[in-house]
């Protein structure tokens, strides 16, 4: 087993490298960083040039990689000076400075990684939590009241766009809410910047953006644990349990869950990497200081060193859970082995 | 359902009900929201609009305009003139005199070395500042005493009003850094400046979520009333407009005129506020890089005549934002007497007939020598200029000029002519942007002058039109070296009638900023570029 983790992991990185050259390709076409910097007015195009020479954007692309990838405190960046570069490159663990914020890389990202594992943390809670709950009881009571109306809510649910979803809940519960004088919850921020980041202030301000990505991700989920509940709870070892006289509540959680787990634990699986990727749409309407609108504001500035740190961060990510996935389903299917 | 279920729902219920209690009434605060969060807080490291606003709150300057544009002094005791002796005779030498005993927000002195430290700073080739104007203007700069600094320019310099309005950053905080690194950067001031010398220092900025300001007692023109300002960011345009609606947010700006009766419902007080913007319609004019009917004045006029603006805006923009005439449009330097280019589709026709463009092979698009009239109407993605061009292909089409539509991201279209943008390497008929002059509310531009067309030698020219009258050019030249405001604005009067007789630029709205400020709001006296330029006087009620 830990000889197949290994070799998983040594895998990965000519993986990772072939990643990151075609992100940082990808980069090259996603526009120029120096087109608006972020004003009305394009700037001036002297700026423009003065400021391509001094970050460096003038190099050929493929010098650009390599200086981001190792590094040019090796190279002489001014000939009449004899100075050299200050970067040390990502292999040595310098993701670059944002063009944007000119802050390091990797503090950029620290800022916001616990704001978005806050939000995306609770809303995968709360996914798994209630999707359970109702794709065991669906399953269980087949064509019941609570199964066809969990049915029918998961249709809807499924159907609603998720930027439509965030606004009708702000709508409803900041908006009008307020204007009826009933308890209403915050439109907008992580916490009131009056009161502080306080346990209570937070919980108040997660509520709806928790609930817009949930309901959508609940519908889905509930659907995938009703059906492979439902195989499973029919398949003839279970009739067998129940022959034997084991208590239901032990055939259906020990036996019939473990089984029915491994295409969810897949599904989970390949989720978790993206909850620290963060969620754009619902980040940005309830103006969540996360990894998604981080993203965005950062692309639409073409701020590639944030972009490749962000994606370099979600590619290993999106690696290692993969290979988390597959040792659980070692121990939840024993049948499974790896050599 | 069983008792068990019913006690988790009740739980769940009674959970949310609790969070949901209003928050507890705080005393004079405000808050202010922006749709976009500032990349920096340092004046030389960003050109974004909202960043600018902000950091007017801890940065004072000069002298401000008021809401009608006058200059306001704030860390000169009195505005320059020729009276005073604050303009040299020829124009050239501009003494600014400091006012007595200013200090900044930790108390250290504030005077004419810090002005000549912010040149060295933005000349520095170890900073990498977003633009250097107009320092880089400045043939030198002296500090002969505290409270005295003296700028040298070459030749006189007209746009003096505008651009003279600086905002020193402290030296005593960032030389030090400077010395240290190399280069001020990444200096922790840029995202967290502390000391400061405007109305509010800067307690906290939590990128993402809010900056937060409290009183400067040290401000040259006396503390504000405001006790908290927070400044909040909200990106998404929908959540933006329903938090000022329910009174989360009260300050906020660049609203979607669409959204104004909305907000006016709210009881809010939406106001037009000129900010040097206006969206129009460049045509190029370029014999080389534009279709050939484009070099052809009436085939222009054509253009202009046969879409109708007034109903666009009353159909897209609500009627909030009116048609103009004028790039100076609601400034002194438009010309009065010229109306906006009238929608007169027989006219139109008639012209291009003139011209030689008729359908002559009944496809329903002029043609003319084998070439039809088929143009490329370009902007960005915005959704109004996908609408507006939408709009045009239909009016156009009607008086037999085809319209091809492109679209581009933003960050695409506005690239220079060396990275081959679209607009500034000519490659469109028809361009449509929101353009003002650079350095308003000075009038000066780089656009309409034959000396800024772009050309491989000369990549960095502002004449996107490719459009060449060397009597444009002149009337430019003497305005810039002619510090006599009436004098300058009967030059612009001049230069206003050639652009709209030539047809090179049509104002298709006055893309005024559409703010909307709070009930609980008091004396917010605003304008366009420094919104708080007067931000000591305000005040919240209860």
């Amino acid at each position: 087993m830990s000889r197949y983790i290994i070799r998983r992991l040594i895998q990965a990185v000519p993986l990772l490298f072939f990643i990151s050259i075609v992100l940082f390709l990808l980069m090259q076409a996603s526009g120029d960083p120096l087109a608006t910097l972020g004003g009305r007015q394009p700037p001036r195009a002297e700026d423009r040039e003065r400021l391509k020479r001094q970050m460096g954007l003038d190099q050929p692309p493929l010098v650009q990689y390599f200086i981001w990838l190792v590094g040019n405190d090796w190279m002489v960046v001014n000939d009449e000076t004899g100075e050299t570069g200050a970067r040390r490159g990502v292999i040595r663990g310098d993701f670059g400075t944002s063009f944007v914020t000119r802050q390091p890389v990797i503090e950029v990202i620290w800022e916001r990684m616990p704001n978005t594992l806050i939000l995306m943390g609770t809303a995968e809670v709360v996914i798994i939590i209630v999707s359970l709950t109702i794709g065991v009881i669906s399953a269980v009571r087949q064509y019941s009241l609570l199964d066809t109306v969990a049915t029918g809510f998961s249709f809807v649910a499924y159907s609603i766009p998720v930027f439509l979803m965030g606004l009708m809940l702000m709508y409803i519960f900041a908006v009008r809410f307020r204007q009826w004088g009933l308890p209403y919850l915050p439109i907008s921020g992580m916490f009131d910047p009056t009161v502080g980041r306080t346990f209570d202030q937070i919980a108040r301000h997660l509520v709806l953006p928790v609930m817009t990505i949930s309901l959508i991700s609940i519908a889905t989920y509930s659907r995938y644990i009703r059906s492979t509940m439902l195989e499973v709870i029919n398949s003839d070892y279970i009739r067998t349990a129940r022959a034997k006289g084991l208590s239901e509540r032990r055939t259906l959680f020990v036996h019939a869950f473990k089984n029915a787990s491994l295409p969810i634990v897949t599904l989970i699986g390949l989720d978790l990497p993206f909850l620290l990727a963060g969620a754009v749409v619902t980040e940005t309407i309830f103006a969540w200081p996360g990894m998604g609108r981080l993203f965005i504001d950062h692309l639409t500035r073409s701020d590639y060193p944030v972009l490749m740190g962000l994606l370099m961060m979600i590619s290993v990510a999106v690696v290692i859970f993969q290979l988390l996935t597959d040792v659980v389903y070692t121990w939840l299917d024993p049948r499974i082995r790896y050599t | 359902m069983n008792r068990k279920y019913a006690f988790v729902l009740l739980a769940a219920l009674a959970l949310m009900v609790g969070l949901a209690a209003p928050a507890a009434a705080q005393g004079k605060t405000l808050t202010v929201s922006w749709p976009q969060e500032p990349d920096s807080l340092n004046p030389m490291y960003t050109t974004m609009t909202f960043a600018g606003y902000t950091y007017q709150l801890f940065l004072a300057a000069t002298w401000e305009f008021d809401e009608n544009y006058e200059l306001v002094p704030i860390l000169v005791g009195e505005i320059p003139s020729a009276g005073n002796g604050g303009i040299s005779e020829d124009g050239t030498t501009f003494t600014l005199k400091l006012k007595d005993g200013l200090t900044w927000s930790d108390g250290d002195p504030l005077d004419s070395a810090d002005f000549v430290f912010t040149y060295e700073m933005y000349m520095s080739d170890k900073n990498t500042p977003l633009t250097r104007t107009p320092w880089e203007e400045f043939e030198s700069i002296e500090a002969p005493d505290p409270t005295t600094v003296v700028i040298k320019f070459a030749e006189p310099y007209a746009p003096w009003s505008g651009q003279l309005s600086l905002r020193p950053i402290p030296e005593h905080i960032l030389r030090p850094v400077f010395e240290a690194d190399g280069t001020l950067d990444n200096a922790a001031w840029n995202s967290n400046p502390t000391v400061g010398s405007g109305a509010f220092i800067l307690q906290e900025w939590d990128r993402g979520n809010f900056a937060r300001f409290a009183p400067n007692p040290n401000f040259a023109m006396g503390a504000p009333k405001i006790e908290t300002l927070v400044v909040t960011f909200i990106p998404d345009d929908q959540a933006y407009v329903a938090s000022l609606e329910a009174g989360d947010s009260e300050l906020g700006t660049f609203i979607d005129p669409r959204d104004v009766p909305r907000l006016q419902d709210a009881g809010l007080d939406v106001r037009l506020i000129p900010s040097g913007y206006n969206e129009g319609w460049f045509l190029n004019a370029s014999p080389e890089r534009a279709h050939p009917a484009m070099t052809d004045l009436r085939v222009r006029k054509a253009i202009a005549l046969g879409f109708d603006r007034f109903s666009m805006v009353e159909d897209l923009l609500g009627g909030v934002l009116p048609v103009g005439h004028s790039y100076w449009e609601q400034t002194p330097y438009a010309n009065p007497d010229l109306p906006p280019v009238p929608y007169d589709p027989e006219q139109a026709k008639a012209l291009l007939d003139e011209a030689g463009w008729v359908d002559t092979n009944g496809n329903g698009i002029r043609d003319k020598d084998g070439v039809e009239l088929e143009l490329r109407f370009i902007s960005t993605t915005r959704q109004i200029r996908q609408d507006m061009k939408a709009l045009a292909q239909q009016q156009l089409g009607e008086i037999g000029i085809g319209i091809s539509i492109e679209n581009y991201e933003s960050n695409v279209f506005f690239n220079g002519y060396a990275e081959g943008g679209p607009a500034a390497t000519g490659q469109y008929d028809i361009a449509t942007w929101s353009s003002s002059p650079g350095g308003f509310p000075d009038p000066d531009t780089n656009r309409f002058q034959c000396d800024q067309v772009p050309s491989d030698d000369n990549p960095v020219g502002g004449n996107w039109n490719y459009y060449c009258d060397p009597a444009l050019d002149e009337l430019f030249a003497k305005s810039r070296v002619t510090t006599d405001f009436d004098e300058r604005v009967a030059i612009y009067h001049q230069i206003d009638k050639l652009i709209y007789d030539s047809y090179i630029w049509i104002n298709t709205w006055y893309d005024a900023d559409i703010w909307v400020v709070g009930s609980r709001v008091q004396n917010a006296r605003l304008n366009g570029t420094t919104p708080f330029f007067d931000v000591v006087n305000w005040d919240v009620a209860g």
